[in-house]
């Protein structure tokens, strides 16, 4: 067998598993498209293409009078500070972690790890009373503030990345006199863009997808973010069966991120390119 | 594990310039949830009057709660099935990815989609799939011939939870695993078809070693979210006002605290829970000083 | 270049954040000297309900301002979950509402905490505002020293039948004298499959098969049993009388198979009376307005009589004043004009629930409802035999202990009997616990 045949099999085994699963990763969505445009009547008619097309589902939900752009407004900007906050402490408490010899390293990243063990609903009551204290209670500032603290998954994730970067570019720039800093900034980061962009798009949606930290901090509807408006529609609309507009609000509520992840693919994919040729 | 560059002097300020931010989260963090969720759980606090310390009558609870036993058993058999499918499948894509095929961006994206919404919208649709007289998938199955399945009955329940929690996982796999193996260098590759090795050989011996660094991060990930999985199970098992058909044991936990009026054992069991899940860390962290790979 | 445009962004997030969040907040109440000052007050009143009744409140908000120039209330409605958590977390940090709404079984678990004011003295002096309430209303809310808390509108239940579904298969509609052997019959008649794919799509019967409230509390009190001894020590549903009422509905769902099992319920959200699913269910009056929307003819009869004659559940949603509220005045302020005529009519227009003022509930204000041509009376008559839903001191997790336990019945995965047999224990223990 030649090796043009054997790439062309793979090709087409790639091919061919990649599209058999594309269905399976597609298929809920297109549903939730089908079922946001369908008749109420229609809801459980088991065809993708509505019966008869409507857009009185996103009529009923815009109806309601809780102002959705204030909500987008706020979800977003407290997701794109929460993703700078990341990005930035994560990355330097990474390259520590990974790049730098000193004492008690090892115990500070178990502790860190530590943190990532205890779920969300057990520590909002603490924390929330410290943010009580210092009167934080009724703004968004507890819900970006702690992401310039860094993050266990954030560090974790870029350590490892880090780590895969050879050793000698290091030594070799330590040669020309490059400060730790300088390693950091003009080695490590640019180096690592694929990663930098997988943490900014799952810090992003993090946030984005938070529930219970917008709704203990912050002020009722409309000065809340969207998922805390849209859990209060969803409860009456669930109990009454009403799938369509629930499904036409589940498509809001994830547009924003599919926009956001095209464009952070974009970085992704200028940053596997970069890396390939780094050598 | 033989890394590490020694700070030159004055670089020590640098050094933990860069740490602070980590410092103060940790000292947050390990106030606000490790301490704090420690001492709690020695206390019976209800919320809304001052906490009552308590010794340890939570942690003897915890033997004799039939509820946490059973959403223990129930977070054990789903972790089970869950971390190995998440790794072995994400890889797989991964893989197939990294190849130069044309569409790659599409398929990218396809596969990243079910990560990047949000579980409480997701778990409604499928929901409307897995319903055993409404849903799609029932229907498509009878298309082919098939029986239809009750999905989210109890017998199948498990398997129709880690579908969807797969799902939602692929994509943040992929991504770990495409950075991994995006990092190794193209000649190895080359070196090797030069000495004449197919794909799968390529796959066992250049890939995989080399990606052992994003595959212990992604066990150890994938560990921790599937101990601490709540979002797809509760919408897709919720019976009543806050019950679940397959409770787990964060699910056990919320309702402690929120429902039950009992912070304290609600603390217990997440310290429970943590344990469980530092001990398969320490599984993990000497698995990966013999088997992962830095260059 | 990097840098400065980083620093810009942050600079101007933090920008922007100042201007997004300068709301009134609940936590920052100004507080002023009550009575003897003009200076305005704030009040904040939680509550937990539909997006439509936000709108509603606003409007009792702003008529209660107009009465009260120097009363501000700020209103904010959640749905249930988000409710109760957010509630929870303020008064565990010492930063509760004024006023919020409490659900009335709930209403010791919070009073015997100490976290709520008691309404007494405000009561003695003012000693006509209850007369006119209906009795049965104001009983959860009463403890040996006084009212910790008032109704706020009340809610029975009736059973909401299908007029559509009945026309179709040529049956008499309930009427007042059914008994659950004519709910028996009417339902195995009206369990069909309308689109003749071999699957049953409609059911005669459903009933809420983990809350007590729509059905099967009902159930147990027409056949002499009870839910709960009245010093809450003894869990009642598995005596003889009660197991006769399980017994009941248990061959509706698993004999006559003319009532949904569990696992069928929930593919179709949750009220499958609203879905057109189901001919006749148990429901209160919140449900009304979703009714209204769903595009079929409706009406309701009283519950059916069973052998120890009719029975129906009555319960609350209350006002409950912060004990912590620097400004209790202000807040019973509030309650008391949403418990006066003019607060009740605007409530009663709302259509989610029954005013419990009782002149304004017989009234054509609620009588007569725009856009329905349901018989609202036969709330109101329901209350000759209404028994009050339990109010107790665990209510949350004893009701978790008997519907999680019956859950695995009603998704025919466990025996009846036996299941009786294993929860009432554990229910006794949650509330053995909470003595």
């Amino acid at each position: 067998m030649t090796k043009h045949t054997q790439k062309r099999i793979m090709d087409i085994l790639t091919y061919a598993i990649l599209i058999a699963g594309s269905v399976i990763m597609l298929g809920p969505f297109l549903w939730m498209v089908s079922t946001a445009f369908k008749l109420p009547a229609d809801q459980f008619t088991r065809t993708l293409i509505p019966p008869t097309w409507t857009m009185q589902n996103f009529r009923e939900l815009f109806a309601v009078d809780i102002s959705f752009p204030k909500l987008f407004f706020n979800s977003a900007y407290i997701a794109i500070l929460t993703t700078i906050g990341q990005l930035l402490t994560c990355a330097m408490a990474a390259f520590c972690f990974a790049v730098v010899r000193f004492k008690g390293r090892d115990f500070l990243f178990t502790l860190l790890l530590i943190t990532l063990m205890i779920p969300g609903q057990v520590t909002l009551i603490p924390n929330f009373i410290i943010f009580k204290y210092v009167g934080l209670v009724g703004t968004s500032v507890p819900l970006w503030l702690p992401a310039f603290w860094g993050g266990a998954f954030g560090t974790f994730l870029l350590r490892q990345y880090f780590l895969t970067i050879p050793r000698d570019l290091v030594d070799a720039a330590r040669v020309d006199g490059a400060s730790l800093f300088q390693i950091f900034w003009k080695i490590y980061m640019p180096l690592s863009k694929p990663a930098l962009a997988a943490l900014a798009i799952f810090v992003f949606q993090g946030s984005w997808n938070e529930l219970l930290q917008p709704l203990v901090y912050m002020p009722a509807v409309p000065n809340t973010t969207l998922t805390v408006g849209l859990a209060f529609f969803q409860q009456q609309l669930t109990q009454g069966g009403k799938f369509t507009v629930l499904m036409a609000g589940a498509l809001i509520s994830i547009l924003p991120l599919v926009i956001v992840f095209f464009f952070a693919q974009k970085q992704f994919i200028e940053g596997i390119a970069l890396s390939g040729v780094k050598r | 594990m033989q890394y590490g560059l020694k700070p030159l002097g004055r670089e020590k300020i640098s050094l933990w310039l860069m740490l602070t931010p980590t410092l103060i989260g940790l000292a947050f963090g390990v106030l606000g949830s490790i301490v704090a969720t420690l001492l709690l759980s020695f206390t019976k606090w209800d919320l809304l009057t001052p906490p009552k310390w308590a010794g340890i009558i939570n942690y003897i609870a915890l033997f004799n709660d039939p509820k946490l036993s059973k959403a223990l058993t129930n977070t054990f058999k789903f972790s089970l099935l869950y971390v190995p499918s998440v790794l072995v499948v994400s890889l797989l894509v991964a893989v197939l990815l990294n190849r130069k095929i044309r569409g790659i961006t599409v398929f990218r994206t396809i596969y990243f989609l079910p990560a990047v919404t949000s579980a409480v919208a997701t778990a409604l649709v499928w929901n409307m799939i897995y319903g055993k007289d409404t849903g799609i998938l029932n229907y498509i199955i009878e298309l082919f011939g098939g029986q239809a399945v009750c999905w989210l009955c109890t017998d199948k329940v498990l398997t129709a939870l880690i579908i969807v929690n797969v799902w939602g996982a692929i994509g943040e796999g992929m991504i770990i695993f495409l950075a991994g193996l995006t990092a190794i260098p193209k000649d190895y590759y080359e070196a090797s078809m030069l000495d004449g090795a197919n794909a799968f050989q390529q796959f066992l011996r250049i890939s995989v070693p080399l990606v052992t660094p994003s595959i212990f991060f992604m066990t150890l990930i994938a560990t921790i979210n599937a101990f601490q999985a709540y979002d797809y199970i509760y919408m897709l098992t919720r019976r009543g006002q806050g019950d679940s058909s397959f409770p787990v044991v964060v699910y056990s936990i919320y309702r402690n605290a929120w429902t039950f009026f009992n912070y304290g054992g609600a603390s217990a069991q997440a310290v429970e829970l943590a344990i469980l899940v530092v001990i398969l860390m320490a599984v993990y962290f000497w698995m990966e000083r013999r088997y992962v790979v830095y260059e | 270049m990097k840098r400065i445009l980083f620093s810009v962004i942050i600079i101007a997030a933090i920008l922007m954040t100042a201007c997004g969040t300068t709301q009134p907040t609940q936590a920052v109440v100004p507080t002023t000297a009550q009575a003897a000052s003009n200076a305005p007050v704030e009040i904040s009143f939680s509550m937990w309900g539909a997006p439509e009744e936000l709108a509603v409140w606003k409007q009792i908000v702003s008529d209660f301002e107009a009465a009260n120039p120097n009363i501000k209330v700020n209103v904010e409605v959640s749905d249930w979950d988000s409710y109760w958590d957010k509630l929870k977390t303020q008064l565990a940090a010492g930063t509760p509402p004024d006023v919020f709404a409490m659900d009335a079984p709930l209403f010791l678990d919070y009073q015997s905490r100490g976290v709520l004011a008691n309404l007494q003295p405000y009561l003695d002096k003012n000693p006509d505002m209850l007369k006119d309430v209906y009795p049965q209303t104001l009983e959860a809310y009463q403890t040996p020293d006084g009212y910790y808390g008032l109704p706020r509108d009340f809610q029975t239940i009736v059973l909401f039948y299908n007029k559509d579904m009945f026309d179709k298969a040529g049956l008499a509609y309930p009427t007042a004298d059914w008994t659950w052997d004519d709910v028996r019959a009417a339902s195995k008649k009206l369990t069909l499959d309308t689109n003749g794919d071999g699957k049953i799509d409609q059911y005669g019967f459903v009933f809420d098969q983990w809350d007590m409230e729509p059905g099967w509390s009902e159930a147990l009190w027409s056949y002499g049993g009870d839910i709960i001894s009245s010093d809450h020590t003894k869990t009642l549903v598995g005596e003889t009388k009660a197991r006769e009422a399980w017994q009941m509905l248990y061959n509706m769902v698993f004999v006559d198979k003319s009532s949904p099992d569990n696992n069928t319920i929930s593919q179709y959200g949750g009220d499958l009376f609203q879905a057109g699913v189901a001919a006749m269910m148990p429901m209160g009056h919140w449900a009304v307005p979703g009714y209204n929307t769903a595009g079929f003819k409706y009406d309701a009869a009283p519950m059916p009589k069973g052998p120890a004659g009719p029975a129906t559940s009555v319960n609350s949603a209350g006002f409950v004043i912060a004990k912590d509220s620097k400004n209790p005045d202000a807040a019973f302020e509030f309650v008391k004009y949403a418990l006066s005529p003019a607060g009740q009519t605007r409530l009663a227009e709302l259509g989610f629930a029954i005013p419990v003022l009782k002149s304004i509930a017989e009234s054509p204000a609620f009588l007569e409802q725009k856009g329905s041509t349901l018989n609202q009376k036969v709330f109101l008559d329901s209350l000759a035999f209404s028994h009050m839903k339990p109010v107790f001191k665990g209510y949350d997790e004893w009701a978790s202990v008997v519907g999680d336990g019956m859950g695995a019945v009603w998704r025919g995965e466990a025996d009846l009997n036996k299941t009786l047999d294993e929860i009432v224990p554990q229910a006794d223990a949650v509330l053995e616990k909470n003595k």
